[in-house]
């Protein structure tokens, strides 16, 4: 190593730069490496040596992928519950990401266009997200309260009987259709109402977030296809679904992916609104939840580390996918 | 514009106003709940609990304040807060810069390997390396297996240090950096600029928008951040806001009013802060350019 | 060289005598040490308001006057779920602190590492212990608790802050509908429904109980109706006969007439003190919320025990809890200035006096004779009507895996109160989960 060092002054012709330039780039990056290293990726494979063994409170007998099996297929009493969870974790998703998308794309096309009062709309949607999830679960704890809430008030207004909420296990399709006297199949239940109270209450929180990164994806959009359609005699919408949509498809791709990701591994959010408990009748709980049960509330640390691995391998094989199958639609324009 | 005359007539105006129609309904919906904080904070025990909730308080009770404030130690909350999310943004930008910078920048081998590692840290989901980290701050030598171990518990540096690098930050960085024309690199080597140089002169000022960007971002996780927090300390002198909010939580029982009054104060800060700088947060996410 | 071979060889003959006298002082070693200087220790808690104030005081009082030099530091770590895994992080990092506030069933997780220090030899240590009078004023369920068969009967944790599950009951409601506290379970579930209002809409305005998803109360109610927590064998779980049926049914039919709802948090504290409910269960700890309630909106409000399924009063039975103190294992020194720490929280004027400023129920007999606590007793009865009941408290179960089960019977019970299922069959799926987990603890 000690050979390769060339005095900087020394003028060197590019060819031997790069030993020079290679490690001024290591030299840049040490404080990164250092800190990532040590609190991330060092911890990381920590809990992978963990996830290895029986570790009931203390470090038992290794077990190879026994604990990965487990969850997988091999306990009677694991398995069930992380499939549940990975079920759960998944619908939460279907029911949060393209309705926080579609509604983040349209409030950022409105507010894209010139008009009045757009800074108090964009200051008013951003809100939220400055919120941290235990000042909002304090909030909506309250605002969806069974006999206080504002919500059960509001909903009366359409004549719904006043609802439990985030302690309402019920499915929705279940509840709709209960409310019109139909009785429906267990599998049509769908999710339960507490969980989509955490899909609205995470579209809140992201919604003004996503907004202005789809105003960012707009800008970026060169208003010269606008005049020159327009000059064609293109309608509004035509405008939105001609030009708008397929030239924003790379900011759309990049939020979903963003987005997904973001609930695949959300916590914060249901950890606190449920109090922890990923209730009513786990119906919330989501596999981040099932990791932290197991981990600290059963002290099964080798259990609990071979589930975040596990979630983790789901949550690059889903960004996989969704490279692979909508990666491809995306128009770079 | 003349193009445009036209539809500045009766159907232009109908639209406009649907349009704002749709945007007030959303905004009311999304307000709602700071709304109800702040009312509720400053009605009495009953008022807070009356169903249908009352639209606006029938008596100001702005001692609710002053009693949820004397309840815990805020002021040492809120000095805490404030030192731990400056410090880490600082530092999380210093750390960052370097890295993009060189990631952006220059040649050197592995770079395609680093960089995928830097950014599969952020799919680990944080639970799972919970423990190894909290082992790792332990004063215990035994626990570390021999290592010498941090000692950390209790201190402003184990909300600090391990969050001044992110793979996140970096990114960002990376994607503005990439941005800028490579002729103003090439210009600043003719004049014999090194590379710390040119980053600190000329990428830098540049990157000003995007620098706020990140910086806003990181602030936000640091001082919304609860549960690390929570484990790591155990005595108020260092613990933040949120995790005093959580307490208050438990300790405000039903008193409703009074939980939300501390929530007003707690939330309040981080709001002022971001509609002050709100401008510089859009412009650089919209200059960062992010794409898929 | 030789000198350091002298000193050595003198060091071993030293230790071979000191081994061989062991077993002659088995119970002197390191329970009957004397303090030589200055000895910190911290406590984690999960008290908090007035509880944990009551706490502080008793700490500074203990600092100032132990006269052997020890300092205690008494830190709330959230609450229990919170102070629970915090302690479970600390053992794998070798970082516990001296003491901590524990319930039963993690005192059984954390032995599972071996870091709690047995109690036995501090108690009955002749230097440091409790005389034999002093050990029998401690009220006898604080000890059976305290003591883990899966751990060889042994002494693991100490009585700290030990609660009842009672009934508050609104007086101004049970007046006005003409009806005295209710003392078998269908007069409380006639009382109940009696007390419920509904306006002109059908909407119910006014509760006769709020259901308490929480296991203790569950456990309460099965013990009040005569039933068991464990079989004898502590191998599978005893609520699932017809006492904790008849529990589970009870609750249904109290849901679908509209005589009993599930509250939020804490809301069925206000909810009586605004007179929207009749009855709750919960324990003693509740009484200086109700307190502060009270001054803010004047309601007649007491405690009694639960309606019981035996005529016979000295047969009524109710769930004794709150939690206990466990030391961990550390220095002879820190173990033994932890011990006389709890020691004294234990005796006679300190038990009454955080008796009367913490709302807990005194620990031994001579306690809750005391001036103090009678004086305070004048003041705020509820707090006596609470103590009377403590003879017929016994405690929950204290396996590995409790918290599980606990979950399990939480699940129960909203199953049933949701109307996802009927009751007998929630009980048989939680039975078979219950009894599993236990399986998979030992």
């Amino acid at each position: 190593m000690a050979a390769e060092v060339i005095p900087t002054n020394v003028r060197a012709s590019p060819r031997r730069r790069l030993p020079i330039e290679a490690m001024q780039a290591w030299l840049f990056l040490l404080p990164a490496v250092v800190i990532l290293g040590v609190f991330q990726i060092f911890p990381a494979i920590a809990a992978f040596y963990m996830s290895l063994f029986k570790w009931d409170v203390v470090q038992g007998a290794f077990r190879g992928f026994g604990n990965y099996s487990d969850w997988l297929y091999d306990s009677s009493i694991r398995s069930p519950d992380f499939w549940r969870s990975l079920s759960t974790t998944f619908t939460f998703v279907i029911f949060t990401v393209p309705l926080e998308i579609a509604l983040s794309l349209v409030l950022a096309y409105l507010l894209f266009q010139k008009m009045r009062g757009r800074g108090i709309y964009r200051t008013i949607y951003y809100l939220p997200y400055v919120t941290s999830f235990v000042a909002a679960a304090a909030i909506f704890f309250w605002v969806f309260h069974p006999t206080y809430g504002l919500v059960n008030d509001l909903v009366g207004i359409f004549g719904i009987g006043p609802q439990r909420w985030l302690d309402e296990p019920s499915g929705i399709f279940e509840l709709a259709a209960s409310a019109i006297g139909v009785t429906l199949p267990g599998w049509l239940a769908g999710p339960s109402l507490a969980l989509v109270v955490l899909s609205l209450v995470t579209i809140w929180h992201f919604l003004g977030y996503q907004i202005v990164i789809f105003l960012a994806g707009l800008s970026n959009i060169s208003q010269e296809f606008y005049e020159a359609a327009r000059l064609d005699g293109a309608s509004e919408r035509q405008l939105f679904t001609k030009i708008t949509l397929p030239l924003l498809s790379p900011t759309t791709f990049f939020v979903f992916t963003v987005a997904s990701i973001g609930v695949l591994r959300s916590f914060d959010s249901v950890y606190v609104l449920t109090s922890g408990t990923g209730g009513p009748l786990d119906t919330t709980r989501t596999v981040t939840l099932l990791v932290f049960k197991t981990a600290f509330q059963q002290a099964q640390f080798g259990l609990g580390a071979a589930l975040a691995f596990i979630l983790t391998l789901v949550i690059l094989l889903f960004t996989l996918i969704q490279f692979r199958v909508l990666g491809r639609r995306v128009n770079y324009g | 514009m003349e193009r445009g005359l036209p539809r500045y007539s009766l159907r232009p105006r109908f639209g406009t106003i649907a349009k704002h129609a749709v945007l007030i309904v959303v905004a009311v919906i999304v307000a709602y709940p700071f709304y109800f904080m702040v009312t509720s904070s400053f009605k009495d025990t009953l008022e807070a609990i009356r169903t249908p909730p009352t639209i606006f308080p029938n008596e100001f009770h702005p001692e609710n304040y002053t009693d949820a404030w004397g309840r815990a130690p805020w002021g040492r909350y809120f000095v805490n807060t404030i030192f731990v999310s400056v410090s880490v943004t600082i530092l999380e930008l210093i750390t960052a810069c370097l890295a993009a910078y060189a990631f952006a920048r220059l040649k050197f081998r592995g770079k395609g390997i680093l960089f995928t590692v830097f950014l599969a840290t952020l799919m680990i989901p944080s639970e799972a390396t919970l423990i190894p980290r909290y082992v790792l701050m332990s004063p215990s030598r035994v626990a570390c297996a021999g290592l010498p171990c941090l000692g950390w518990f209790d201190t402003y540096q184990v909300q600090i240090v391990p969050f001044i690098a992110s793979a996140f930050t970096i990114f960002l960085m990376r994607q503005f950096f990439l941005s800028i024309p490579n002729e103003l690199a090439d210009a600043a080597r003719i004049d014999g600029a090194g590379h710390l140089r040119f980053l600190w002169s000329i990428v830098l000022p540049l990157s000003i928008p995007a620098l706020i960007t990140a910086g806003l971002i990181t602030f936000l996780g640091s001082w919304d951040a609860f549960q690390w927090p929570l484990i790591v300390t155990s005595k108020p002198d260092f613990r933040p806001v949120q995790v005093g909010l959580s307490a208050f939580r438990q300790e405000a029982g039903s008193s409703y009013h009074l939980l939300m009054a501390a929530s007003t104060f707690v939330v309040a800060p981080i709001v002022l802060l971001f509609l002050v700088a709100q401008r510089y947060l859009v412009q650089g996410i919209a200059r960062t350019g992010i794409r898929g | 060289m030789r000198m350091k071979a002298g000193i050595l060889a003198t060091l071993m003959l030293v230790t071979a005598a000191c081994s061989s006298q062991a077993p002659a002082a088995q119970q002197s070693t390191e329970a009957d040490i004397t303090l030589s200087g200055p000895v910190s220790v911290t406590l984690w808690h999960a008290l908090s308001g007035p509880q944990q104030v009551a706490l502080d005081a008793m700490v500074k009082k203990f600092n100032d006057t132990n006269g052997k030099g020890i300092t205690v530091t008494a830190l709330n770590q959230g609450n229990y779920t919170q102070l629970y895994q915090k302690t479970l992080g600390a053992i794998q990092a070798g970082a516990l602190p001296e003491l901590a506030h524990a319930y039963e069933s993690f005192v059984a997780d954390y032995m599972k590492a071996d870091v709690v220090v047995d109690l036995g030899p501090y108690k009955d240590s002749a230097t440091n212990g409790l005389t034999k009078a002093s050990q029998d004023d401690i009220y006898k369920g604080y000890y059976d608790t305290n003591t883990f068969p899966q751990y060889g009967n042994r002494l693991l944790s100490w009585p700290f802050t030990k609660s009842l599950a009672v009934m508050y009951v609104n007086n101004d409601i049970l007046k006005e509908i003409g009806k005295p506290i209710p003392k078998t379970w269908d007069e409380f579930e006639a009382t109940s429904l009696a007390a419920t209002k509904k306006d002109a809409s059908g909407k119910v305005t006014r509760m006769g109980f709020a259901f308490n998803t929480d296991a203790s109360y569950f456990n309460a109610q099965v013990y009040a109706r005569g039933g068991s927590l464990m079989a004898a064998d502590n191998k599978t779980v005893a609520w699932n006969g017809k006492e904790g049926l008849a529990v589970l049914q009870m609750y249904d039919r109290m849901n679908k007439n509209g005589s009993g709802y599930s509250p939020k948090s804490f809301d069925y504290q206000s909810d009586l003190a605004t007179g929207k409910l009749a009855f709750f269960f919960s324990s003693t700890s509740t009484v200086p919320f109700m307190k502060d309630l009270a001054t803010a909106t004047p309601f007649s409000w007491s405690i009694a025990n639960l309606p019981q399924a035996a005529t016979d009063p000295a047969k009524a039975k109710t769930v004794q809890f709150g939690a206990n103190v466990a030391i961990f294992k550390s220095t002879p020194e820190k173990q033994l200035a932890s011990w006389l720490f709890i020691k004294w929280m234990s005796e006679t004027d300190q038990s009454a006096q955080f008796a009367s400023t913490s709302y807990y129920m005194p620990v031994r007999a001579t306690a809750a004779n005391s001036q103090t606590l009678k004086d305070y007793w004048t003041k705020v009865p509820q707090g006596k009507q609470g103590f009377d009941l403590i003879q017929y408290s016994s405690p929950e179960p204290n396996i590995r895996g409790q918290q599980d089960i606990r979950d399990v019977i939480f699940n129960m019970i909203t199953e049933v109160i949701t109307g996802k299922s009927a009751p007998d069959a929630a009980m048989t799926t939680a039975t078979t989960k219950a009894n599993q987990i236990i399986k998979d603890a030992q």
